[in-house]
């Protein structure tokens, strides 16, 4: 298995009211799964990426990565966990404005132990694999929204991660852009074995992955 | 992983060129003028104290007690060297000089050729001198060359102006002979290093002491005339030195008369103190400088360094805001809190680096600009690799305040707030630090500008305040040779453009260290009864001249060889409670004879503006009429050398010089001319850094706040309504700063002006001036970033999702 949530609870605290942002989400993630979140606007999408990615904390509940139990882990341990094994992928693409496309993909593998060699080659094999060698010098402002999405997933893919979390990611691309980075998802699920789990709006999109997990008001319902 | 550091600190230095700019602008212009006032200050501590013996070694003063006051004097008499020699063993080593003093000499050179020249500062000094101050020689016996009757020894700048250039044939210079005033032959026994700026032990030229002793031989032996000798004292034993000064003033009596014994008490200074301490003033060439002044400075140093740094921090951390994204993904990607901390403290230590080197550039061109500017007194600062403490004491002073907390603040960020550039009610706190801050530097500025406003004035009052005698166009030559003065007068005359000349000792205001000194009593009072008096040597038409005013008698008749007329001024009057009526006829003796008050002057300032008006005996006396007062209509080239001309031809002995005497009495405001200097440029320093300062603060809200801004105008808000709902909380803040400003001002100038005799009073207008300047530059400023953001499209700025 690969994480295991049980009964998560995530709160804010306004005025003496808690509203709930999730509330008892169980789910459990086996290795190569291609699982869409879905629901609408506010139903805790982003927030349970988020919690997944180790991002954000959560009030209650166990969340066990690999077997680790995240709850418990100290921060350190936590960025080491999740700068492993998690890519993000996000709406925005978000990417380094002041560094170029070689560079932004580069980026994640400075965080770690490679020699600047192995970043190289690194890098080199996945500007080849995505067809961008061609645009390695260039800024992500000289790129298209479609580009940028692709240079954000081959930066989350730089380090080998078992499980990639991407909120939104069609987002801001128009729709044969998006059925292009649908498509590329759907074959690094195939091909390479990388457990997605993606937010999204779109039926569409949801249909590539294997399983849908329906929010709303941050519980989970049946679809 | 730090080449990524660096191109990512160097893009980002690259595309904000503009706040790059500003923020290495503002504090290398803080870290110059913080270094610049270090080293100054650093110099002006380091008098006297490269000599080896420097903490073993003290000047005798001399407190001398009259009737109705205390003098301090750091001279003593001549024989008292060699008296404390013989009797009181437990002095290590006594050493004495006499001068420094202006001299003329003449040599021969090789070709035959007679050359003259003149030394502004010999020091006749005996053979253990060099054994008490350090002296580099370059050549000769440093045991024997002032243990020669009629050794002199020579500076390297005598030599270099005067012999020879090149520096490799010292020895052949080694024998030769000068001529003191043309005519007492002096071998020369030694060449040595110039003295360096840092000391008050001020030469160009060393004689022999025994030579001026056999030349003086009244002086030398007379244990009551203060003149212009100076007696030092070594001792390794720190013990003996306490009970020594005691010791001393109860063996004085063995040489002193009765009447000097009970006045005079000695005292032992430290040499190193000498520099720092104003009681027993300076000698000729040299300054003092209070240790309190220095302070102040060192503290002025450290504020300035404090407000650029300060503002370094302002404007760093506003422009976070705008890496908030970067701060995000580098932790959604696995950035550690502690790789993004080291990340920005590189990086803007990298910034601050970058600054310390520019800030070295410029303070080497401030160094030469104060060196030249302050010339009177022989600043000789320069940035040497001795100084590299002080820089890098600076250095991380900056780096640990100005690149540590922003890059706390950014490291901080939470990740998903960070990409969304949201940030939580908790910055707020950080805002409220950085409106301290804010506070602190307006406090500073409006210091310096409220200070400076006020020394302003009090430099007005020094440069055009009545003095009490007319000083414009006013041209001083020396008068060698007395009996060729109606010659040069004669002579002078006949140019159209000059309309009047007198002769005398000097003008009526001290300048260059033209005044003569005595005690006055009435005749028939017992000597102890003497007060210490300015005399003055004035020919007939001095009063004339000058514009000094008679209130009662009759001018000085006539030139005479001795003198038997005294003219006073209102003070030595006040002395005996006579109205002038009555002090005309009334006999007084001074130290050089006796004569009758025959005109008494309305005072007028004798002395610069920093010191009281002192009792004043005018005569007519051939002795020390030595200066020629030139007046012209206009002061041009032509005229000048009409001057020198007439001077050559009327005189044979005696080097030509001149001086304006405006210009003169502007010299004796070179400390003060100083610190005006330094406040007026500090304030300007300082209103530039506040006002960067507070930019960059505006940058910071209005970024933060932009979508605010947005929704105002949206519903309706004005640009007016919105710049000044921005720039009100700022107004308070330049307020509030010169609300807690204005005591602290008012309390330290008050002080400051204390400190001389005649000085502007403070008025309120002085301070609302200060405080008007700063508010509307803060105002300007603020309403700058206000009206840029208000200007936004509001659509821009609510789409931030």
């Amino acid at each position: 298995m690969l994480l295991e949530l049980s009964e998560i609870f995530k709160w804010v605290t306004t005025g003496g009211n808690r509203t709930y942002l999730l509330k008892g989400i169980n789910i459990e993630v086996q290795e190569g799964e291609f699982i869409s979140l879905m629901g609408p606007s506010g139903s805790g999408k982003s927030t349970l990426l988020n919690v997944i990615g180790m991002l954000d904390h959560f009030d209650e509940g166990v969340y066990h990565f690999l077997d680790e139990p995240v709850q418990n882990l100290k921060e350190k341990h936590r960025i080491e966990l999740y700068k492993k094994y998690i890519g993000f992928v996000f709406q925005s693409y978000h990417l380094m404005d002041d560094l170029t496309v070689y560079e932004n993909i580069e980026m994640p593998l400075l965080y770690q132990k490679y020699s600047s060699s192995e970043r190289k080659a690194l890098v080199a094999d996945m500007l080849d694999r995505f067809n961008i060698v061609g645009k390695k010098n260039l800024f992500p402002t000289q790129l298209s929204g479609g580009q940028q999405q692709l240079v954000g997933i081959a930066r989350a893919l730089i380090s080998k991660p078992k499980l990639i979390l991407a909120d939104e990611p069609t987002g801001n691309l128009n729709s044969k852009q998006s059925e292009e980075i649908m498509q590329l998802f759907k074959k690094l699920n195939e091909e390479d074995g990388v457990t997605i789990i993606q937010a999204t709006h779109s039926e569409a999109n949801a249909s590539y992955g294997s399983r849908t997990i329906h929010l709303l008001d941050g519980r989970m319902v049946k679809g | 992983m730090l080449t990524n550091y660096i191109k990512i600190a160097w893009r980002n230095l690259i595309k904000n060129k503009m706040s790059t700019t500003i923020n290495i602008l503002g504090l290398s212009i803080g870290i110059s003028a913080c270094i610049v006032i270090l080293l100054f200050v650093n110099y002006e501590l380091t008098f006297d104290k490269y000599h080896i013996k420097s903490d073993q070694t003290y000047r005798v003063v001399q407190h001398t007690k009259m009737p109705d006051q205390t003098l301090y004097w750091n001279t003593t008499a001549y024989p008292l060297a060699q008296a404390l020699r013989e009797d009181i063993p437990e002095i290590d080593i006594v050493t004495q000089i006499a001068g420094p003093m202006r001299r003329h000499f003449e040599y021969k050179n090789e070709t035959g050729k007679s050359i003259k020249f003149e030394v502004p500062y010999v020091v006749f000094a005996d053979a253990h001198y060099s054994n008490v101050f350090n002296i580099q020689w370059l050549a000769g016996n440093p045991d024997e060359a002032l243990a020669v009757e009629n050794g002199v020894v020579l500076t390297k700048s005598l030599v270099e102006k005067h012999f020879s250039k090149t520096s490799n044939n010292y020895d052949t210079i080694l024998g030769k002979t000068l001529f003191l005033n043309s005519k007492d032959p002096l071998t020369v026994t030694g060449i040595i290093e110039n003295a360096p700026g840092n000391t008050t032990q001020k030469y160009t030229m060393l004689i022999a002491y025994s030579f001026f002793k056999k030349h003086n031989p009244y002086p030398s032996e007379n244990w009551s005339g203060n003149y212009q000798g100076t007696t030092f004292i070594t001792t390794k034993n720190k013990e003996i030195k306490t009970g020594l000064a005691s010791k001393i003033n109860t063996w004085k009596k063995k040489y002193l008369k009765p009447e000097d014994d009970k006045r005079i008490t000695y005292a032992l200074q430290p040499v190193s103190e000498i520099h720092t301490e104003t009681l027993y003033g300076s000698s000729p060439g040299g300054y003092t400088i209070p240790l309190k002044t220095l302070y102040i400075a060192g503290v002025i140093a450290l504020f300035i360094l404090g407000i650029a740094i300060i503002n370094f921090i302002n404007l760093v951390t506003a422009q976070s805001i705008a890496r908030s994204k970067e701060v995000g993904i580098r932790k959604v990607l696995g950035s550690r809190p502690l790789d993004l901390i080291y990340q920005f403290v590189f990086e803007n230590s990298l910034l601050i680096i970058i600054t310390i080197l520019i800030s070295l550039g410029i303070t080497m061109v401030l160094l030469q600009l104060l060196n030249d500017k302050l010339s009177v007194i022989d600043l000789q600062l320069a940035l040497q690799w001795d100084h590299i403490g002080i820089v890098i004491a600076i250095g991380i002073l900056t780096i640990v305040s100005a690149a540590i907390y922003p890059a706390l603040i950014l490291a901080s960020f939470k990740p998903i707030q960070a990409l969304k550039n949201q940030f939580s009610i908790k910055n707020r706190t950080g805002l409220s630090l950085r409106k301290s801050l804010i506070l602190f530097q307006f406090i500073v500025v409006q210091l310096f500008v409220v200070a400076a406003i006020i020394v302003s004035q009090q430099m007005q009052l020094f440069s055009n305040g009545d003095v009490g005698f007319s000083k414009e166009a006013i041209i001083i030559t020396e008068a060698p040779e007395f009996s060729k003065l109606d010659i040069y007068k004669e002579a002078l005359y006949q140019d159209a453009s000059i309309t009047d000349v007198a002769f005398g000792s000097g003008p009526p205001m001290a300048v260059n260290g033209l005044q003569l000194g005595t005690n006055y009593r009435l005749s028939g009072t017992p000597v102890e009864t003497a007060m210490e008096s300015e005399m003055k040597i004035a020919g007939p038409n001095y009063l004339d001249f000058y514009g000094l005013e008679l209130i009662a008698g009759r001018n000085i008749s006539e030139n005479k060889e001795a003198f038997d007329e005294f003219i006073v001024n209102e003070k030595v009057i006040q002395a005996y409670g006579w109205t002038p009526q009555e002090a005309i006829g009334k006999k007084i003796t001074i130290n050089e004879g006796e004569a009758s008050i025959i005109g008494v002057v309305k005072n007028f300032h004798n002395n610069s503006l920093q010191h009281e008006i002192t009792p004043c005996i005018l005569m007519n006396w051939a002795y020390f009429k030595n200066n020629a007062f030139i007046k012209t209509t206009d002061i041009n080239a032509t005229t000048l050398g009409l001057i020198e001309d007439t001077w050559k031809q009327s005189f044979t002995r005696g080097i030509y010089r001149y001086h304006f005497l405006d210009e003169a009495i502007a010299r004796e405001y070179a400390i003060e001319r100083l610190i005006f200097n330094g406040f007026t440029t500090f304030s300007i320093l300082a209103i530039c850094i506040g006002c960067l300062g507070l930019m960059g603060l505006m940058s910071f809200i209005t970024a933060r706040r932009t979508k605010e801004i947005g929704i105002r105008k949206v519903l309706g808000a004005t640009l007016f309504q919105n710049v000044t709902f921005f720039s009100k909380e700022f107004i308070g803040v330049v307020l509030i700063a010169f609300i807690i400003a204005a005591p602290i001002v008012y309390y330290a100038m008050n002080s400051w002006l204390e400190s001389f005799t005649y000085s502007i009073t403070m008025t309120p207008w002085m301070f609302i001036i200060g405080g008007l300047l700063t508010l509307v530059l803060a105002i300007i400023t603020c309403s700058f970033q206000s009206i840029k953001a208000s200007l936004a499209n509001p659509i821009k700025s609510l789409q931030t999702e």
